[in-house]
């Protein structure tokens, strides 16, 4: 039996020991992760307008750099919609300036083909960020995709696949009379769920991850309602110059 | 998920009978058997039935099995070896947390080079990388074998252990991957004419029931094989 003190001593001695080589790896790594982090957004960002356009291409992180930098065009706006000028979306800090909305834009020739714009809140465990995609027409959806998020693989983590995004193409946010009306995710199958004449505006949900899906359905009514007057804009065609 | 291995393990390999002329080798007899072992007769997943969580949830592609054993087999040899040479002075009371401090500190740190150099792959692997702190392999190899034993055999038994493990993820990811999606390694390996004639993936098997299933016929038949059984 050894003594207390040399129990205590040694404990520290692991302790000291396992720290450091933790923060060694933490420390010494952490510029790499960050660049992967970055590409990461950026990739994420390309995937929910559609670039590359095949989802099984997958692209190298410098070939996703380079597709980002030739593609898309970030830019920021206020919540009344009219254009910031001088700053872009990679100096906004979402915390300090929620006034400030920062969106992408695909080009293709000059013309806009898409607008994306992030979209984040709270799921059943964490918090979710993606991206929300619009044609040109800024009425219906082009995509959505997760890239961040702490939900549980295979029910809420499916968000993030996909098949969940692919729900959302197509669908419109305004409702008949030209009022917004953001989408929502069903519980379940939208055909289950849904009244006949409200399909249009519902998703088919996850089954097992109804709160990550309530989650979901907030954040796309919080973000899209700060961006309507931006979407008015872009509705009545007066960006279509914007440089 | 923390158990003590239930299914007896070795703990100190018998000597070999006969050495008829020392030679300079490696692995001596005992070493290679300590290596060898735990890859069949004494596997830690179809065996002693450990791991089995993590077996479950990252077999679905045979790129995450890979990764995830690699990092695994490298945790395991790795803190084998630390444990082993701290065995003698490690208190008595504390072992059990100071072989879990080794662990989660080596599992971080794989944590934080797989997000460094295979960040896609890290993404897929999520929360199990972490978990693999909870993997009872490496509490089991770390309390019933380096403890005992000195350092380059512990090591040894550490990497056999994953070794062991990595085989079977890979066969089931194999599996999985082929019958679930129709490709390995992200190929696609199910003819077109097939699919063509009315054949489809098998939904089941990216599911995590087609992992138990898979499973269980690989303890079977890895049981029917060594003709082990447990004691009733």
């Amino acid at each position: 039996m050894r003594s207390n003190t040399y129990t205590f001593l040694f404990t520290g001695v692991v302790c000291i020991g396992c720290s450091f080589f933790v923060s060694l790896s933490a420390v010494g790594l952490r510029s790499r992760q960050e660049v992967n982090m970055k590409v990461d957004v950026q990739r994420n960002i390309l995937r929910s307008v559609e670039l590359p356009a095949s989802a099984d291409e997958r692209p190298t992180p410098p070939q996703i750099q380079r597709l980002f930098s030739d593609r898309m065009t970030g830019i920021v706006v206020d919540t009344k919609g009219a254009l910031v000028a001088g700053r872009t979306p990679q100096d906004v800090d979402p915390e300090k300036e929620p006034d400030l909305l920062p969106v992408f834009l695909r080009k293709d020739d000059g013309k806009i083909a898409a607008y994306t714009i992030p979209v984040s809140g709270k799921g059943l465990w964490s918090t979710l960020y993606g991206y929300l995609a619009l044609e040109p027409d800024g009425i219906t959806v082009k995509g959505l995709t997760y890239y961040k998020h702490g939900e549980t693989p295979g029910l809420g983590g499916e968000v993030e696949k996909p098949w969940f995004g692919a729900n959302f193409k197509g669908k419109q946010i305004l409702d008949d009379k030209g009022a917004l009306r953001p989408l929502a995710v069903a519980k379940g199958k939208v055909a289950d769920s849904v009244p006949e004449g409200e399909r249009g505006h519902y998703v088919d949900g996850i089954s097992g991850a109804t709160l990550t899906g309530t989650g979901v359905t907030a954040m796309l009514a919080k973000t899209l309602t700060k961006y309507e007057p931006f979407f008015k804009e872009v509705r009545a065609g007066k960006v279509e110059g914007l440089r | 998920m923390i158990q003590m291995a239930a299914a007896p393990a070795p703990q100190t390999p018998p000597k070999p009978a006969a050495q008829p002329k020392p030679r300079l080798r490696l692995l001596s007899g005992a070493d290679k058997r300590t290596f060898m072992d735990p890859l069949s007769d004494n596997n830690p997943i179809t065996r002693q039935v450990l791991g089995i969580c993590s077996a479950l949830a990252v077999t679905t592609q045979v790129r995450t099995a890979v990764v995830m054993a690699i990092a695994v087999t490298v945790v395991t040899g790795l803190s084998s070896l630390v444990i082993s040479v701290m065995r003698n002075a490690i208190p008595s009371k504390i072992r059990i947390i100071v072989q879990l401090s080794v662990i989660a500190s080596l599992v971080i740190v794989a944590d934080q080079v797989l997000k460094a150099f295979v960040f896609d792959i890290s993404r897929q692997l999520s929360v199990f990388v972490g978990l693999i702190i909870t993997n009872c392999i490496l509490m089991g190899r770390a309390e019933g074998f380096a403890m005992q034993n000195p350092p380059w055999r512990s090591f040894l038994d550490g990497i056999g252990n994953g070794f062991g493990y990595s085989l079977i993820l890979i066969i089931i990811g194999a599996f999985r991957e082929v019958l679930g999606s129709g490709t390995l390694l992200g190929f696609h390996v199910v003819p077109k004419a097939l699919y063509a004639a009315g054949y489809a993936n098998m939904g089941l098997m990216v599911l995590a029931p087609g992992a138990f299933i898979l499973l269980g016929l690989l303890v079977w038949a890895q049981r029917a094989h060594t003709g082990y059984a447990e004691e009733s």
